[in-house]
């Protein structure tokens, strides 16, 4: 509509304002909401570049990064001989604090077995661990600790030699390093230890089929995907709410800038509304001018936010690479949904006050 | 006989109740021709305003009928107003009312296609009408850019669009120069006369008069006898003659809101006469008081309606 263009732009100050203040808000959403999806990429980034589709626990163990797991005895052996089991990965998962330089920091150690699978997806340098104390680190980690192949590295009681580096593993708790298994049993005191076993299922077996002719005892067998997700739960307990409660207050703040703008530039045209309405103008023509005017600004806005949000993303990524903000088009879509909801949230004061308008009040000076 | 532009009968307006209920129009009746203007005079506060924004389909009457072209406007739901008042109503207002983020061509083509006109077509109609109006050069302009007298014209090209049976002005020539006002006047005049459409005018401004097939004196929500009405001499304001203080001089009367003003005039009148030749605030005194001669020789309406 024109008349709603043209008082838009009319004050090219106001729309500027209103545009960066939707554009910052809807730009924090979706850095916050990439923020969180990274983080949950983050956390099932082992299980989503693993083998198998069938995890199997300890009993009463559901996920697989909140809690430690010890397998039964002879739990391996059992499942490799069951029907419909075509691979099995053992791994022993750890949560352990190196230091170096001084500096502490965490490691989610996994011990592998090299032959059977379960080792760093993708080794950027370097090789993967052939000997006892050898260790494959993620390379963000390795650069913040300044630590290089053939670097030792204190765990426990005991050091470590730097033998790769790894990507794509950083996560929210610090990030994931390799060992063989037997350094893991070594280090844990616990020979033959394992933690989880991941489990693919023969041709013309279903993995929800697996899951119920593993009956193990003493064990937990899920599909992977649900261990994923109750990571993901586990995740949510930390993460949500304080990330949705950052989200909202972003949107209230975007609804507010657009509210407010709106609503000035109503109130300060009240007489020229007041006019149209005396001219013959139906409320529903003026509630048409107010709302375009806020969803141009919203759209706008939230146009320069996605901007915002990817150039803030790739910031925040380059100067703390342990984060990783995961922008998702369906959030966009989303973000651009709730601009739209924003623009009619906030053209709601500013409509109510014109259809309050009297028309007649136009001919009192 | 000529049927009826406008015709309110015996239109009664109450704001609020009880005690505190206000009787700001009371009972009046007016019968408007086609291409007559109707100049309508009046006091502050003496319910001029109310009863413009009754015949515009703005406020509605407490009590009476309005009706237009035959039409009981006063009767009808509000959601059918909005589109009396856009298609048979042009209104013009003391401060022009101009949309500012708008030029000049789109203040009045907007009007056109509220009435349904498309685009090209409102864009036209609303050259054709600027044009006439002598805004050729200024249709690109916006509001703030024009004069006073340019604003007015385009008031009245908007007002004219959507071609309307009654125009209904508020003090339109009220922020004009004396010869901006003339000009003003002059148009409304000739959209009267040669369009045949009617014109309601509400002003203090007593040039209009001129232009005026009727004039009408509304006082305290009623019509009063306008040949009762005179203009103090000293202070400029319109007062009834019954009412009034009067004074005579040289074997005419004058009269005068107060005895103050009374005073003062008299005074004024002997200083004139003074050895030192010093005039008191002027001619604009014996210009009132000509004036006041001269009302009483040409106010010869009886009736309102």
């Amino acid at each position: 509509m024109l008349l709603a263009r043209r008082n838009l732009f009319r004050d090219r100050t106001r729309f500027v304002l209103s545009v960066l203040g939707v554009a910052v808000s809807v730009g924090l959403i979706l850095l916050l909401a990439g923020y969180r999806a990274g983080v949950y990429r983050q956390a099932s980034a082992y299980l989503d570049n693993t083998p198998g589709s069938v995890v199997v626990a300890e009993q009463g163990i559901r996920d697989f990064l909140g809690t430690s797991s010890v397998l039964p005895p002879g739990a391996l052996e059992a499942v490799r001989s069951t029907p419909g089991v075509d691979r099995v990965i053992p791994v022993i998962s750890s949560f352990v604090i190196f230091e170096r330089h001084e500096r502490k920091d965490g490691f989610f150690l996994i011990g592998y077995d090299p032959a059977a699978g379960g080792g760093p997806w993708r080794l950027v340098e370097g090789r993967e661990p052939t000997a006892d104390d050898d260790l494959v680190i993620d390379r963000t980690t390795a650069r913040q600790h300044e630590i290089a192949i053939g670097d030792l590295v204190t765990l426990l009681d005991r050091e470590a030699t730097v033998v790769g580096l790894s990507e794509e593993t950083t996560f929210w708790a610090g990030s994931i390093a390799f060992a063989r298994a037997a350094t893991l049993e070594s280090l844990l005191r616990s020979p033959g230890l394992r933690s989880f076993l991941l489990v693919s299922p023969a041709q013309g077996t279903s993995a929800e089929g697996l899951v119920d002719q593993l009956d193990l005892a003493g064990t937990e067998v899920l599909l992977k995907r649900d261990v994923i997700a109750n990571d993901a739960r586990l995740m949510a307990r930390v993460y949500d709410a304080p990330i949705g409660l950052m989200v909202a207050i972003a949107f209230v703040v975007g609804v507010l800038v657009v509210g407010l703008v709106i609503y000035t530039a109503t109130i300060e045209r009240r007489r020229e509304y007041g006019a149209v309405k005396a001219i013959g103008a139906r409320n529903r023509t003026l509630y048409r001018v107010v709302t375009t005017q806020a969803l141009i600004a919203a759209v706008v806005g939230a146009l320069v936010g996605i901007g915002l949000a990817y150039g803030a993303g790739a910031a925040l990524m380059s100067w703390r690479p342990q984060f990783l903000v995961a922008i998702e088009p369906t959030v966009i879509g989303v973000v651009l949904a709730s601009s739209l909801v924003m623009a009619l949230l906030a053209a709601l004061i500013p409509a109510r006050s014109v259809a309050r308008l009297e028309p007649a009040e136009v001919f009192r000076g | 006989m000529t049927a009826l532009t406008l015709d309110v009968r015996d239109v009664t307006k109450r704001f609020g109740d009880g005690e505190t209920a206000v009787l700001a129009v009371r009972g009046v009746s007016l019968a408007v021709q086609p291409g007559e203007i109707v100049l309508i005079m009046g006091p502050s506060g003496s319910g001029k305003t109310t009863l413009l924004s009754m015949m515009g389909a703005l406020l509605k009457p407490t009590g009476g009928s309005i009706r237009l072209d035959g039409t009981a406007i006063s009767e009808l739901s509000e959601s059918r107003l909005p589109d009396i008042r856009l298609r048979q109503f042009g209104f013009i207002f003391q401060d022009f009312n101009l949309l500012s983020a708008l030029s000049v061509l789109e203040n009045v083509a907007i009007v056109a296609e509220l009435a349904g006109l498309r685009g090209r077509a409102a864009r036209d109609k609303a050259t054709t009408l600027l044009t006439e109006l002598g805004l050729a050069a200024r249709l690109d302009f916006l509001p703030e850019k024009l004069s006073g007298g340019e604003k007015q014209r385009v008031a009245i090209a908007r007002a004219l669009i959507n071609d309307p049976t009654l125009i209904l002005a508020d003090e339109p020539t009220a922020n004009l120069d004396s010869k901006i006002g003339h000009e003003i006047m002059r148009l409304l005049r000739s959209i009267a006369k040669e369009q045949g459409r009617s014109v309601v005018i509400v002003s203090h401004d007593q040039r209009i008069r001129d232009i005026a097939d009727r004039v009408l004196w509304l006082e305290d929500g009623a019509f009063k006898d306008i040949v009762t009405m005179a203009t103090d001499p000293v202070c400029g304001m319109a007062v009834e003659r019954e009412r009034a203080v009067s004074a005579e001089k040289d074997g005419d009367t004058f009269f005068c809101c107060s005895r103050g003003c009374r005073e003062e005039f008299l005074g004024g009148l002997r200083e004139d006469g003074r050895a030192d030749g010093r005039q008191p605030h002027g001619w604009s005194r014996l210009a009132g008081a000509l004036r006041s001669r001269r009302r009483r020789a040409s106010t010869t309406q009886s009736d309102a309606s």
